[in-house]
């Protein structure tokens, strides 16, 4: 029968219309703006435009040449690997075990969501307690456990040493409960019947789970994927609070951004058009892998 | 079919267990820590409030000296209204671009990824200057300053709803659609009668991250809620505890009584999450 | 303390005069008003009874949207003078930041309002007010100014056996206290130089400058105020490489380095008047705490500190032309500004009364006490000469003081990029 359904596309615009509507004047319209804004001298986030920097492109010259946004574009590689392995997969796990058990299932719903609410604020002051130099938990632990020398205050400075670690950990197990909740509605939508016939085939549960809910959840992986991705090249509040000034070498593009936000305004502007780009050119990428036949048969 | 109970979920529930437990921790060293003399949190934060050191000050000044129910009313208004807009605005245009081809569907979804990617400091001066211009600004109306934050966050969480709910619609089989299409419905038949309800897990997970993101969204509130009438409850708990060398007595409260009622919705709405489970597909 | 009760009475008279030559009012205006005395800063409380006193006296309203003041506060300030949908009074800083509105001539100066009003801001030292970096004119009144000062954890030196230190203490002397400090297995210096190095920047260039001169900001590195900045930097270099800052200094936050400092391990803190608050909150026995002057050398004496009146009233030529508003808005300044308010507002903080302020001191602590004895010793006062540098010329020093004490920058380079984007 095919998609002759939806051969009639005369009124699509009026399900489009709302939403690109709202996103033209509150997102596009404002960062045209901003991409002008990248190519002019601007003094103070919230003036108008001066005049045009020379060469009109000098921003994204200095860019290039700038040490700090080649660390923040690395550590933000290893933030999106860690992301898509860590975030996603951990995620995934989670999710598939819980729509496995019946006890409990409820609880670990609602306690997994509890990380996305509590603000950066709250939870970098308690990463830094965590890694404190001294006296801080991991560090305390340590010494009780024997690894580190407790006569002479043995410590390890987290956030010099072993940094990107420091950073990434609290990042990641932050946000594993929003894909959590997205992998859980996915499963949501998977057909009951079809675990059924699984069943009555004879199919073991690791059968059912390779062949049935991985390839019908491939697209809430992928739409996890992407918002891994782009999560990855915008965080800032939390690692910001834990690394200030971009410490030990831990720039992100996101904490790279928004320490220029304030101080250089048409720098900054420059930064989020190559935010931008990147992410929507990862965001194709992901979707490109991910991609499925947009209907399916049973 | 004989039910298993053996080691395997043993280790199933001590892995989902160990994994709650940092979850559930840094909630209930916030909320221990806000009942903590507000001396005590930096130097001993993981001690329990019991006897000298426990304390309900941090509480006692926000509830004396601040409307609180108000600001909460005004959250709820905001918050409430932004995910009742995405949720429909969303829907309709992930329907469209998962089923339909166009020609400009390729660019759509390009614009739809940039979308999630502007960084809200690129987008705000344009917005306010925009929204003083239209008078919604520092206004006199509660209501319409409400409607100046409601308006950029609809916008900001559109993106992603957009993407999230593509991802799901994409899953429904079509069959659905292609019976309600021989019984004679248009695209909005098709679309309120059969994908709608379909898609009710996705869309309250949707629905729950809007009005998150919305709830928690200082820095707009920052700029457009300035008055004490107009104060959502974010805005309001972050005014106390933001000061030389941080209070982190109000701190903690401020996270406890900025998270309570979040939770409180999400516990009300995850159950519909997993409705969607018995929704069966018919044979094509 | 007859002395006392003299300026208090006069002070009540200058103030019911101020507000009684104000012409009659016509009742019910509503002003727009936005400050920064909001949340938990000190004064909030008592701005809200000034405000409430005020619209009580007249018949007026105010329209309150004050909030706690940064970087996105700030940036608010500026869309709105841009946007047209500013407050009609605002009381905001009086250095850079307030350039843009200066410029665009968007607040009403102190000599034009008198030309109207001479009574005016008649309570101020004129030379005190805060004039514009823009064109030395005075557009705003202030309230209560700032110093900076050495805090001292008395118990820590007692432990070391280290003298607490006096307005006759040198810097070698200092140095040698702190040597002692660290021997005794304490940190000399709660600092955190990756967050907070300000303070210490500040003095380390007055201590190659003096009271006149600290206030200037070089043309050149190699000028003789660039000679001091990279003087001071190496200082600072000098310090961290003695071991006199905290071990994780480049990693530590404020908070954590502070909590050192009241947690006895630490034994100095340089930090601004503000702090006094959040020290009392955070200690058990305030009585443990003190402030001094910072040991000086060279020119500058250990009684030279740095201090100032950073912020004041404005009022917007919104407000000035608007006939409805414009008595409204200088009876309100007036009010906020007269001696009796801005008494109650200073505590131990500088003024710009002619009369001097007239805190109630009967309820200070034992560190406020200090802290009006410390403000008593000034032999010199100067500005910090970090408000005179935009954000972004701000960074490569602040952003980057790591990098500069552990030598992967050098102190000269970083004030030629300092000094560069400054001119930008």
């Amino acid at each position: 029968m095919g998609a002759s359904i939806y051969k009639n596309k005369k009124l699509i615009w009026v399900f489009l219309l709302p939403a690109f509507l709202f996103m033209l004047v509150y997102l596009y319209y404002p960062f045209v703006q901003n991409i002008l804004n990248s190519f002019q001298h601007i003094k103070y986030l919230g003036t108008a435009g001066g005049e045009w920097n020379t060469p009109w492109y000098s921003n994204y010259v200095k860019l290039l040449g700038d040490a700090k946004m080649k660390t923040a574009l690395k550590n933000t590689a290893v933030t999106i690997a860690a992301t898509i392995l860590g975030q996603v997969g951990i995620a995934l796990l989670l999710a598939l075990l819980v729509s496995n058990i019946k006890a409990g299932a409820g609880f670990f719903r609602t306690v997994y969501f509890f990380p996305i609410v509590i603000s950066a604020t709250a939870l970098g002051l308690l990463f830094n307690l965590v890694f404190l130099y001294d006296k801080g938990m991991v560090n305390q632990f340590l010494q009780f456990a024997g690894y580190l020398d407790r006569e002479s205050n043995q410590l390890i400075d987290w956030k010099a040493k072993y940094a990107m670690f420091t950073m990434l950990t609290p990042v990641i197990w932050q946000y594993v409960g929003f894909y959590f909740v997205i992998l859980l509605t996915g499963l949501s939508g998977i057909p009951a019947d079809l675990y059924e016939a699984a069943t009555i085939d004879g199919g073991s549960k690791w059968q059912q789970v390779r062949f049935i809910t991985l390839p019908l959840l491939v697209n809430s992986i992928g739409t996890c994927v992407i918002l891994a991705v782009t999560g990855a090249l915008k965080v800032f509040d939390l690692p910001w609070t834990m690394f200030v000034n971009g410490m030990s070498g831990t720039w992100l593009t996101g904490t790279y951004m928004y320490s220029k936000v304030y101080s250089d305004v048409d720098y900054a502007s420059a930064i989020a058009v190559v935010i931008v780009i990147l992410g929507v050119l990862l965001s194709a990428a992901a979707n490109a892998v991910f991609k499925q036949k947009d209907d399916y048969q049973v | 079919m004989k039910r298993k109970i053996g080691p395997g979920y043993a280790v199933i529930y001590a892995f989902l267990s160990i994994w709650a437990l940092t979850t559930i921790f840094p909630l209930a060293w916030s909320v221990m820590n806000s009942f903590k003399d507000k001396k005590r949190i930096y130097s001993n934060s993981f001690s329990l409030p019991v006897g000298d050191a426990f304390s309900l000050d941090n509480y006692r000044n926000i509830f004396a000296n601040y409307n609180i129910l108000r600001a909460y009313r005004n959250s709820f208004i905001i918050s409430g209204t932004v995910a009742a807009a995405v949720i429909l605005f969303s829907g309709m245009a992930a329907y469209i671009l998962c089923r339909y081809t166009f020609r400009t569907k390729a660019l759509l979804t390009l614009l739809l990824y940039a979308g999630m990617m502007f960084p809200i400091y690129s987008t705000i001066i344009p917005v306010m200057r925009m929204q003083a211009a239209w008078g919604i600004v520092n206004s006199p109306s509660v209501a319409k300053n409400l409607l100046s934050v409601i308006l950029p966050q609809i916008a900001g969480n559109m993106s992603f709803a957009i993407i999230v709910l593509s991802g799901y619609i994409r899953t429904l089989p079509v069959e659905l659609e292609e019976a309600a299409f021989l019984e004679g419905c248009n695209m909005f038949q098709t679309y309120f009668r059969v994908v709608f309800p379909l898609c009710k897990p996705s869309m309250v997970t949707v629905g729950i991250f809007s009005f998150l993101w919305s709830y928690n969204d200082l820095f707009t509130q920052m700029f457009f809620l300035r008055t004490k009438e107009n104060w959502a409850i974010t805005i309001l708990l972050n005014n106390i505890a933001a000061k030389e060398g941080v209070n982190y007595g109000a701190l903690f409260s401020s996270v406890t009584l900025i998270v309570i009622p979040v939770l409180v919705v999400y516990m009300f709405l995850n159950k519909y999450i997993i409705k969607g489970m018995t929704v069966g597909a018919v044979k094509g | 303390m007859m002395k006392k009760k003299m300026l208090l009475v006069l002070a009540g008279v200058t103030a019911s005069m101020a507000i009684s030559a104000a012409p009659a009012l016509a009742a019910g205006v509503t002003l727009n008003v936005t400050t920064t005395y909001a949340g938990e800063d000190s004064n909030a409380q008592n701005y809200k009874d000034s405000v409430a006193a005020w619209e009580e006296e007249s018949g007026n309203k105010v329209e309150d949207s004050s909030a706690t003041s940064d970087e996105a506060f700030k940036s608010r300030i500026i869309t709105d003078f841009e946007a047209g949908s500013e407050p009609d009074v605002l009381f905001f800083f009086n250095g850079v930041d307030s350039n843009q509105f200066v410029e665009q001539g968007k607040v009403v100066s102190v000599d034009e309002i008198r030309e109207v009003y001479p009574d005016y801001a008649a309570n101020m030292k004129d030379d005190l007010l805060g004039a514009s970096p823009v064109d030395g004119v005075n557009y705003s009144v202030p309230v209560n100014g700032y110093w900076e000062g050495m805090f001292v954890n008395k118990e820590v030196l007692e432990a070391a056996g280290v003298e607490v230190p006096t307005a006759e203490t040198t810097w070698d002397e200092f140095l040698a206290a702190c040597e002692t400090i660290k021997g005794a297995g304490y940190t000399p210096i709660a600092a955190s130089l990756q967050e907070i190095p300000h303070y210490w920047f500040e003095y380390a260039i007055y201590n190659f400058q003096s009271a006149e001169t600290h206030n200037t900001v070089p043309k050149s590195v190699d000028d003789e105020y660039g000679k001091a900045w990279v003087d001071g930097l190496n200082d600072i270099k000098a310090l961290y490489e003695a071991g006199y800052f905290p071990e994780n200094t480049l990693t530590a936050t404020d908070a954590e380095t502070f909590q050192l400092f009241t947690g006895d391990k630490a034994a100095f803190l340089i930090d601004g008047s503000w702090k006094i608050g959040g020290i009392a909150e955070a200690v058990d026995d305030i009585e443990n705490f003190t402030v001094v002057n910072v040991p000086g050398k060279g020119d500058r004496k250990t009684t030279d500190e740095i201090g100032g009146l950073s912020m004041g009233y404005y009022i917007t030529r919104k407000a000035w032309d608007d006939e409805e508003k414009r008595d409204a808005a200088v009876s309100f300044v007036s009010y906020m500004t007269s001696d009796e308010v801005v008494s109650k507002f200073a505590g131990v903080s500088a003024t710009a009364l002619k009369e001097g302020a007239a805190p109630d001191t009967s309820e200070f602590n034992a560190l406020q006490v200090d802290a009006i004895a410390y403000t008593a010793s000034f032999t010199g006062i100067s500005p910090a000469v970090q408000d005179n540098l935009s954000a972004a010329a701000r960074e490569p020093i602040f952003a980057d003081m790591a990098s500069i004490v552990n030598g992967d920058v050098d102190a000269a380079d970083a004030v030629a990029a300092v000094l560069e984007a400054n001119a930008e």
